[in-house]
């Protein structure tokens, strides 16, 4: 069973919410899911293009009032 | 999609080129792209070791709107990329002449070495180019 982490990258700056998710990447588990909350308006373009470029999953993205929720899995 | 190496020629001592420098710098190291950088003329003078990073920088308005909302320090950035991805970051020999300095008197833990401009062109050959 997966486990999904969540991290809170509201009001970081571009590549911030990036940088975490990948520094976050190194400490879990193939097939391991992150959870990335972010306000950044970058984001919701640069996370999916850079796990296509890299071959981690992106999961999904949620739009909420004023952030956004992306979710990534580890695949390899 | 391509992973050609990235050449970057930070020689502006400006908040907002040298911020630049780094995001792409870390973005490239940690998306499978190997980042070379060299620092040369006044921008070197921003990776004085110890120096504020009040004190780093000129810059005009986006600088001061990037401290006034406490966007990471270009500095703190480049040392992500390398913990992160693959970068080298090289002090430009002949500015680390005229000033005598060694990397010592730089930013403790971010420089490789000593560069000269010669070996950095000839690598950057194979890549791409970016000067700021």
């Amino acid at each position: 069973m997966s486990n999904r982490t969540q991290i809170d990258a509201r009001g970081a700056f571009c590549p911030g919410p990036l940088m975490e998710v990948i520094a976050t990447l190194k400490l879990i588990e193939i097939g391991d899911e992150i959870e990335v909350l972010s306000t950044d308006q970058g984001t919701v373009k640069d996370l999916p293009e850079w796990c296509a470029k890299v071959g981690h999953e992106h999961v999904e993205t949620v739009q909420h009032d004023g952030y956004a929720s992306l979710v990534v899995r580890k695949s390899k | 999609m391509s992973n050609a190496p990235l050449f970057i020629l930070l020689v502006s001592p400006e908040h907002e080129k040298i911020q630049m420098a780094a995001m792409m710098a870390s973005v490239g190291a940690v998306s499978e792209r190997p980042v070379t950088m060299l620092v040369s003329m006044n921008a070197l003078l921003s990776f004085e070791r110890d120096l504020p990073a009040e004190q780093a920088y000129t810059g005009g308005r986006l600088s001061d709107v990037m401290k006034d909302k406490g966007v990471p320090d270009a500095i703190n950035l480049l040392q992500q990329g390398k913990e992160l991805g693959e970068m080298e970051v090289y002090a430009c020999s002949m500015a680390l002449d005229v000033l005598g300095w060694e990397t010592d008197n730089l930013t403790e833990g971010l420089f490789d070495g000593p560069l000269g401009l010669t070996k950095f062109l000839n690598d950057a050959e194979e890549g791409q180019f970016v000067t700021l």
